[in-house]
């Protein structure tokens, strides 16, 4: 229906263009208008909107790729997984246009079949699914570690070797081994048989075959590596099966039995007594916070703050405005004559932000306050869930220092570190002992882990280093020590044959060492000791020989001081009298 | 114990009840291992399967079709062949298929001249004078291997392999009762068998002998290049889109619950007792036998023409004479058919709160309310028809409550250890306290009697009566088919599977290893 019709029905007068040539000119648009297009175009009657006629171009795109259509072929095809079994199986692929291969082309095919065939299984594929094929690992022992180590008086080998093999079966599902572990029977030579007796097989818990089987695994992981040799992984592992306890899993197997039989009123029940458990709990925290409330108010708030901020004069300015403040709030008496201007409208606004952290870090301590603190709700990390510390291993959470004392660092200055800091000898060492161990002094992929592996290894160089020093100092000493002790010889040898010459002066020479021993005590101890004591000694002797046989009964008493004083002297001495 | 990724995803929509299972030390369980529970993952991609347990989207978009199959990412066809035997039926087809293309039915006749004959479009047949037999047991594992065998191949052949022009014997066009199976067509089976991978059920309690020997008959008279023998029990878990879970699974013969724990049944859980679709037909006999007046059970074949009569009126129909004796067990198996009919169209399992027989709160048994409320009617062959009332729901209440059952003349009266609950208790007494909570989150249902009206519902109602504490779950196919090719279907989702075609074994290993590699192999 058109607006003509209309003007028509109503007898209402012609608008003025004829009608023929209306029709004409709407014919233009309107082969191409389908749908709702062509409703509104009929609606809007003598002036006809412009629509767009939609213009579909993909329709055409249907039919523009005239390619051949997709050809498959049935392949074989080969699993690795299978253990070296040759099964061939033949699922569909994609025909692949492969030129080079049939030299006669398409036709060909079919009677070259049977030439290429042999050449074609040797480039079977491998199915893409070989790779999901994963056994677990189970403890391997000999008969002579099994001896050694894994004897158990509840366990024959047979039993064990029988358990682990069902643990390989069925990768350690455990419901499953539990259930398919039959105690094998032994064979007919074992020496049990010969008595004639054919032992009930022990009826075994899923928890005595664990049991068994992590102390075998932990012994075995144990026994091939050392616990100090395994990383963090293995070492849990190995720290997890060997405090397995079955006496707990018992015990807890005994609980979830009872939960899980739980009658319907005894559900009911908990359920109820866990709500009530909850409704004391809450009137609890309720009451106690009442109380506390009360005792605030009846007792003077005491001053926990610190006072440190009121010591200045800003800060008893401060003070000031705070308590006016507060005693305004209470019964709003006071005018504003202690607050400069200024600073008043921004103070206020402060202090009315309930829970802001500028007023908690300067606002002294009294009840109230404390009470709109603690109602607010918490604090946003309490929200997130909180995660174990097994859920944190498993998720890979670390949490590190960041901002430490020293302000912000850069992560990789915690790798450099270490050999920056050192002496460029030392560097030098540890770039040695790095090449020596064939590791790169930049990490090729520092991970967290690898990051924290290096930094024992650089760790552990560096008490090497300094082992390596403290053995090179102490094979100089004890190198000078021998030459000392050479040169003492001599000496001894000189006095020997001086001794001879001068009986008596042999025994006056320890006058002088009276004291020169007991200022060799104060140097020190060991070899750096006896070589001041040597040279001492040296001296002595001389003036011994010059001055004869001064004070000659003196020195008696005084050796036997000096000798207690001075083990390290007195041993020298000895050596040089023999 | 860290879950592998694989595993953690399927497992998160478990819910609570995973959490309290198994975590003991032992990280290596959660080694990547190839596993079912990968398998059941990947169905869970894949395209075509959309997702095994979302029976609705699978029924509009007209089913798992195989043209998308090909080259899917999860999925890698070998042309396997799934065949899954069963008391009545025999169940065979492609693998990645998402019903069995062949459906044969699993009693077959033998003439007077002793020739076998196999498929529904012949064994009906009242003119042949057909002794109908079964080669399966009463408990649903195979007695007579050679027809079984001879059988099998009927199922495979007539519908998968050998679809050839040429021979219209076997094609199921032509009408097989006059071309009975020769010898040649064993080595017709041979070559045809030859290039498809067979993956066959069986049961849980299925004896090493027979294992070996479908085995022997797959490599030696099929041909096969690789076999598998998968339990019915875990391909219906799969069908269900579980790895883990309580498979109870009432056909034909036998009604069995077992545990399964990723792909592997727990032995020490499988129950397994009579109650099932046969014993429902004794029970409607025990009950036909009881009414007032007596229904005469007379099947089709034998009726000429029947004229409608009032309801509870005696037949007014003209029957039918053979000049040649009619078998007892033809008779006995038509009767079954419309046996079958009557458990399709009237029986009804109660389903709502408690048994038949308990009272409700206002004091009034169950059992009052049900004839309180409109029956079915339900017209014999012979044109007899009834209204069914409470008997209808009575029939069925055996399977729950063996005090409720029919007394059968010449049978032992129902234990206690053989209705389904009852089952179900002792198959989860048998396995682990971790897993039980887990196991009955996911039940899966399946066979054909679990159609029965209200079965899910009542089995829903005492699995939660019997553990309020656990969170009961019950997963069972909405469609016909797919419930009672359930385990068929499981092999179908195995047998496509890319990871599972390192499990077969090969004609090499089984030339190597003799038949008892299947006892080493197929746990």
């Amino acid at each position: 229906m058109t607006s003509l019709d209309v003007r028509d029905m109503l007898d209402l007068p012609d608008s003025g263009s004829a009608r023929p040539a209306k029709k004409q000119k709407l014919t233009a648009p309107r082969p191409v208008l389908k749908g709702l297009a062509r409703e509104v175009q009929n609606l809007s009657g003598d002036n006809p909107i412009a629509i767009v006629p939609e213009v579909s171009a993909f329709k055409k795109k249907r039919f523009g790729s005239r390619k051949p259509v997709a050809k498959w072929e049935q392949k074989p095809f080969k699993n690795s997984a299978r253990d070296g079994d040759p099964l061939v199986l033949r699922h569909w692929r994609r025909k692949t246009e492969r030129p080079p291969v049939p030299p006669v082309g398409e036709d060909g095919n079919v009677e070259m079949g049977e030439g290429v065939a042999p050449k074609a299984e040797e480039m079977v594929e491998d199915s893409t699914f070989a790779k999901y094929n994963v056994r677990v690992n189970v403890p391997e022992y000999t008969e002579d570690e099994y001896n050694a180590k894994l004897q158990n008086k509840d366990w024959t080998k047979l039993e064990t070797d029988h358990l682990v093999g069902l643990a390989y079966e069925y990768d350690l599902r455990w419901p499953v081994i539990w259930d398919r572990y039959e105690p094998p029977l032994p064979a007919p030579d074992a020496p049990d048989s010969l008595l004639g007796l054919v032992l009930p097989p022990k009826i075994r818990t899923m928890e005595d075959l664990k049991a068994r089987y992590y102390s075998v695994a932990a012994t075995m992981m144990a026994e091939r590596k050392p616990p100090i040799k395994m990383n963090s992984v293995e070492f849990n592992l190995h720290e997890v099966m060997s405090n397995f306890n079955p006496a707990i899993e018992t015990a807890r197997k005994k609980f979830a039995e009872g939960a899980f039989q739980r009658t319907k009123e005894e559900a009911r029940e908990e359920e109820s007594l866990l709500l009530e458990l909850k409704r004391i709990l809450a009137r609890a925290d309720k009451l106690n916070e009442e109380r506390r409330e009360l005792y605030a108010r009846l007792e003077s708030p005491p001053s926990t703050g610190n006072i440190g901020i009121y010591s200045s004069s800003q800060g008893l300015q401060q003070l000031l405005q705070q308590l006016m403040q507060a005693s305004k709030k209470r019964k709003s008496l006071m005018g504003n004559e202690g607050i400069s201007p200024a600073a008043g409208p921004s103070q206020q606004a402060s202090f009315d932000r309930r829970d802001s952290s500028v007023r908690e870090s300067i606002s002294g301590p009294s009840g109230s306050n404390n009470n709109n603190n603690k109602k607010g709700p918490p604090p946003g990390p309490s929200e997130r869930r909180q995660l174990t510390d097994e859920e944190e291993r498993i998720y890979g959470v670390s949490r590190h220092e960041r901002l430490g004392n020293s302000g912000p660092i850069y992560r990789h200055d915690k790798i450099s570190k270490p050999v920056i800091t050192k002496s460029s000898v030392q560097q030098t060492k540890i770039a040695n002992v790095l090449n020596e161990l064939e590791i790169p002094p930049r990490l090729i992929m520092p991970t967290v882990e690898v990051g924290e592996a290096y930094e024992s290894l650089l760790q552990s160089i560096n008490v090497l280093l300094d082992a390596r020093k403290l053995a090179d100092k102490l094979d100089g000493e004890i190198r000078i020590a021998r030459q000392q002790k050479e040169e003492r010889e001599k000496a001894a040898r000189l006095e020997m044959e001086m001794g001879e010459a001068l009986a008596e002066a042999g025994e006056g020479d320890e006058v002088g060492s009276g004291s020169s021993d007991s200022k060799t005590d104060e140097v020190g101890s060991g070899s750096s000791g006896s070589s001041d004591s040597k040279t001492e000694r040296e001296k002595s002797v001389a003036r011994s020989v010059r001055g004869g046989s001064v004070a000659r009964s003196v020195s008696q008493g005084h050796k036997r001081s000096a000798s207690v004083l001075s083990a390290a002297s007195d041993k020298s001495t000895k050596k040089q009298r023999r | 114990m860290l879950d592998d990724g694989k595993a953690g995803k399927g497992a998160s929509a478990r819910g609570n009840s995973r959490r309290t299972e198994n975590r003991t030390p032992g990280p290596v369980d959660s080694s990547t291992y190839l596993d079912l529970t990968v398998f059941i993952k990947e169905v869970d991609h894949s395209p075509p399967f959309v997702k095994v347990d979302d029976t609705t989207s699978r029924a509009h978009n007209g089913g798992l079709s195989t043209i998308n199959l090909v080259g899917s990412a999860d999925r890698h066809e070998v042309s396997a062949i799934i065949l899954d035997p069963g008391y009545s039926s025999v169940r065979a087809g492609f693998a990645g298929e998402d019903t069995p293309k062949s459906f044969v039915n699993s009693h077959y006749g033998v003439s007077d001249a002793g020739k076998f004959t196999f498929g529904d479009d012949a064994i009906h047949n009242p003119l042949a004078g057909l002794e109908i037999r079964n080669p399966m047991s009463k408990e649903g594992i195979v007695e007579d291997w050679d027809t079984a065998t001879q059988l099998w191949e009927y199922a495979i052949t007539s519908r998968l392999t050998s679809f050839k022009q040429s021979d219209p014997r076997t094609n199921g066009l032509n009408d097989p009762s006059e071309h009975a199976m020769d010898v040649g067509e064993v080595e017709e089976g041979e070559r045809t068998l030859g290039e498809h991978p067979l993956l066959m059920t069986e049961t849980a309690w299925n004896t090493p002998k027979n294992r070996e020997k479908a085995i022997e008959v797959a490599m030696e008279s099929w041909g096969c290049p690789a076999f598998w023998l998968a339990r019915n029990s875990v391909m219906a878990a799969f069908g269900g889109g579980k790895a883990t879970s309580l498979v109870i699974d009432v056909g034909a013969s036998t009604a069995s619950v077992i545990s399964i724990h990723d792909g592997l049944i727990l032995k020490k859980s499988v129950q397994k007792s009579p109650i099932a679709g046969n014993w429902l037909s004794s029970q409607l006999r025990a009950l036909f036998a009881s009414t007032e007046p007596k229904v005469n059970l007379v099947p089709h074949y034998a009726i000429a023409s029947k004229t409608p009569v009032d309801a509870g009126a005696p037949a007014q129909a003209t029957y039918r004479k053979y000049e040649t004796k009619i078998p007892d067990s033809f008779r006995a198996l038509q009767e079954e058919r419309v046996l079958t009919e009557f458990k399709e169209s009237v029986v009804q399992v109660w389903n709502g709160m408690g048994r038949l027989n308990t009272v409700n709160a206002n004091g009034v048994s169950n059992s009052e309310y049900v004839k309180s409320q409109p029956g079915r009617v339900f017209e014999f062959p012979d044109g007899a028809n009834q209204m069914w009332g409470v008997e209808r729901m009575s029939v069925a209440e055996g399977l729950f409550d063996e005090r409720a059952a029919l007394p059968v003349p010449n049978e032992p009266a129902l234990a206690k250890a053989q209705t389904i609950p009852e089952m179900v208790r002792q198959s989860l007494a048998a396995v682990d306290i971790d897993l039980r909570p887990h196991l009955l989150g996911n039940v899966v249902v399946t066979g054909g009697t679990t159609l029965i009206n209200g079965f899910t519902d009542r089995l829903h109602n005492e699995l939660t009566a019997m553990y309020p504490g656990a969170r009961v779950k019950i997963q069972a196919a909405g469609l016909t088919a797919e419930r009672r090719f359930g385990s068929w279907i499981g092999g179908s989702i195995l047998g496509s599977l890319g990871t599972f075609h390192q499990m077969w074994i090969s004609r090499k290993e089984y030339e190597e290893f003799g038949v008892n590699v299947v006892e080493k192999r197929c746990k």
